[in-house]
């Protein structure tokens, strides 16, 4: 098959724009650092045996901001796009994004909940309530999902058409229950929510980051490893079946994955949109559907993509920060739209 | 070493360092609270702010400083880029992350109150007098304030002695638009009230209102905050965009007044005490002006 780029050539510059966005992420920021610095404190963190003097805050600007801030951003777009792909395979639609299995209006209604909730009854106790919301976006996501998902099943068969349809109703009525909230939020919290909605690396812990980067790993192991199955799938359902894929357990496997990817990845970093929807696709128009490339691509893809959305995020405005969410769409649409345009020549 | 030792230890030189800093009182300073950074300003100590946020609006003059942004959206890294000694905000700042990794590289964060009663002022005075080594002029400012409240309390009892307290609403909108009444537990009730006016809104913070509602209510006066427009300009837009509102008592008798939207955030701001008695003589139009 033609394709614009050959996979080899893809994963060859993917790999160095990932570098160099990881790069950059490191290097840059509102506080300038000087780069020979920048580099030894770099060496010092990975543990090579070098004079710190002079080192302390380029060590602490880049171990405890830029690092944390940057392994985020890896995570959470590489997931996010591997999620589109895994929801684009389902559906067998490019339109899908993870948001039709409702994690992502599952996620916004946990945390609404938390923000306004945890407005209302104050006194949490201080090692819990900066989790909270967190945790509630993130078993609001699998929660809602995991609703859908049932909703989709009837006689042992998942009927995927009843699910998106199932999706549809549970993201509105989510979505009604999150407009509650926020006419009973004060001002205060209002901004919060808002915010949250906008996404944000901000603030990134490594406390934070642990759970989103196992979570990570396991979901981009574990999927591409079905890549042959979701190639058949692309031929229909009962086709996939015919070539020996067991459909059921596939389908089950791609819902899980993506409700555990998508709600970690919101629980850490709030909901950034756009980067599971255009991705994927970004990826398949340069070097096709096949889902061994697409998989591993769109990691990668998701990933810089984010780095290059957080750069601007924090430098356009500094030392004030723009919501990430709004750059990443500004960022893509453009560039997606010009792809668009170009294969249609 | 391992990172974290290392960390650890160099987390205890900054502590040691900063203690032995303590007698020295900050010189660069960053501010994220409306309030906060005007009483900044009236202590005098404007030249020490490096950087305000968004929500710091006045003195005109801060608005040529670098912003920060919103105060409950601060970025750690843009916050230590303007070099501060002392970071200070109420507990409305945030994401409490990013304030600890403020902490964490060594920047002093300085809590205050944003509550809107006088207690929280004082504390919030002293508090800045310590930071800027004279207590003495804190305590002073303080005390000219609660005289000027207390004053104006008189003149709202001589009004009161004299005419009834009338019906209000205060409206909060943005260029006339899809406005929002105070209820209690805000700012602005509290202010409305001060000023010997009766918020006839019952529900508690701010609230969309129905146009119904609102002609019901029949306010003698209406107060409006707007966010975006000023002046007779605000006025208009406002009836414009709510035709009801033209047949309330108070748009007929002309008693439409502004105050400004900055007024209502932040815990209790120096320019309080000088709208109060103003409002206080629209409230009052047949009481003798103040003194």
């Amino acid at each position: 098959m033609r394709t614009l780029v050959k996979p080899r050539s893809l994963f060859i510059g993917l790999s160095a724009l990932c570098l160099l966005s990881i790069w950059l992420s490191l290097a840059l920021g509102p506080v300038s650092l000087p780069l020979f610095d920048t580099l030894r404190a770099a060496l010092r963190l990975v543990g090579v045996p070098i004079a710190g003097e002079g080192l302390e805050q380029a060590e602490l600007i880049l171990g405890q901001i830029r690092l944390p801030r940057t392994l985020l951003g890896l995570a959470v777009g590489g997931v996010l796009a591997l999620s589109g792909v895994a929801m684009q395979g389902l559906f067998r639609n490019p339109l899908a994004d993870p948001g039709l299995v409702g994690v992502s209006s599952g996620a916004a209604l946990g945390a609404a909940i938390a923000i306004v909730g945890g407005a209302a009854f104050g006194g949490l106790p201080e090692f819990f309530g900066p989790y909270l919301l967190s945790l509630c976006a993130f078993l609001g996501g699998l929660g809602v999902t995991a609703l859908v998902y049932r909703l989709g099943r009837r006689n042992g068969q998942t009927n995927v058409a009843v699910m998106l349809l199932a999706g549809i109703a549970l993201t509105a009525l989510a979505g009604s229950a999150v407009g509650l909230f926020t006419y009973l939020a004060d001002d205060a919290t209002l901004r919060t929510l808002t915010f949250w909605n906008l996404g944000s690396l901000n603030g990134a812990s490594y406390a934070r980051l642990w759970p989103l980067l196992i979570v990570t790993a396991g979901v981009a192991l574990w999927l591409p490893r079905r890549a042959k199955a979701l190639n058949a799938l692309l031929l229909g359902e009962s086709e996939a079946s015919h070539l020996g894929i067991d459909v059921e357990g596939l389908k089950r496997e791609l819902v899980f994955c993506t409700a555990l990817g998508v709600g970690a990845a919101v629980a850490a970093a709030g909901m950034i949109g756009f980067i599971g929807l255009v991705v994927p696709h970004l990826v398949r128009l340069l070097a096709g559907p096949d889902h061994r490339v697409l998989l591993p691509a769109s990691v990668l893809a998701g990933a810089t993509l984010l780095l290059f959305a957080d750069l601007i995020a924090r430098l356009a405005l500094a030392p004030a920060e723009l919501p990430i969410g709004i750059v990443t769409a500004f960022l893509g649409a453009p560039f997606f739209l010009y792809l668009l345009m170009r294969g249609r020549h | 070493m391992r990172l974290s030792t290392r960390l650890i230890t160099f987390c205890a030189g900054l502590m040691i360092s900063h203690a032995s800093l303590a007698g020295e009182l900050p010189q660069r300073w960053v501010s994220a609270g409306g309030a906060l950074s005007e009483w900044v300003s009236v202590l005098g100590a404007e030249s020490k702010l490096v950087g305000v946020d968004t929500t710091s609006q006045h003195p005109e003059s801060l608005k040529s400083l670098p912003s920060i942004g919103y105060q409950r959206q601060l970025s750690a890294e843009g916050v230590l880029s303007l070099k501060p000694d002392v970071l200070i905000g109420t507990e409305e700042m945030g994401p409490a992350a990013v304030l600890l990794q403020i902490r964490g590289a060594g920047v002093p964060v300085e809590m205050f109150s944003a509550q809107a009663d006088l207690a929280s002022l004082e504390g919030n005075l002293q508090h800045l007098g310590r930071l800027l080594g004279d207590e003495a002029q804190a305590a002073q400012v303080f005390k000219n304030y609660q005289q000027q409240l207390d004053q104006h309390q008189q003149q709202v009892k001589a009004a009161q002695a004299t005419q009834q307290a009338p019906g209000v609403l205060l409206l909060l909108g943005h260029a006339g638009g899809k406005p929002m009444i105070a209820g209690k537990d805000t700012a602005a009730d509290w202010l409305l009230t001060q000023a010997g006016g009766h918020n006839l809104a019952t529900h508690s913070g701010y609230k969309p209102f129905s146009v119904e509602a609102l002609a019901g209510l029949n306010p003698e006066v209406l107060v409006f905050a707007d966010r975006s427009l000023t002046g007779e300009a605000a006025r208009k837009a406002l009836l414009k965009e709510n035709p009801v509102l033209a047949s309330i008592r108070a748009a007929k008798n002309g008693r439409i007044y502004e105050v400004d939207p900055t007024l209502l955030v932040g815990g209790l701001g120096p320019r309080l005490p000088e709208r109060l008695k103003q409002l206080t003589a629209e409230f009052y139009p047949a009481a003798p002006a103040s003194q």
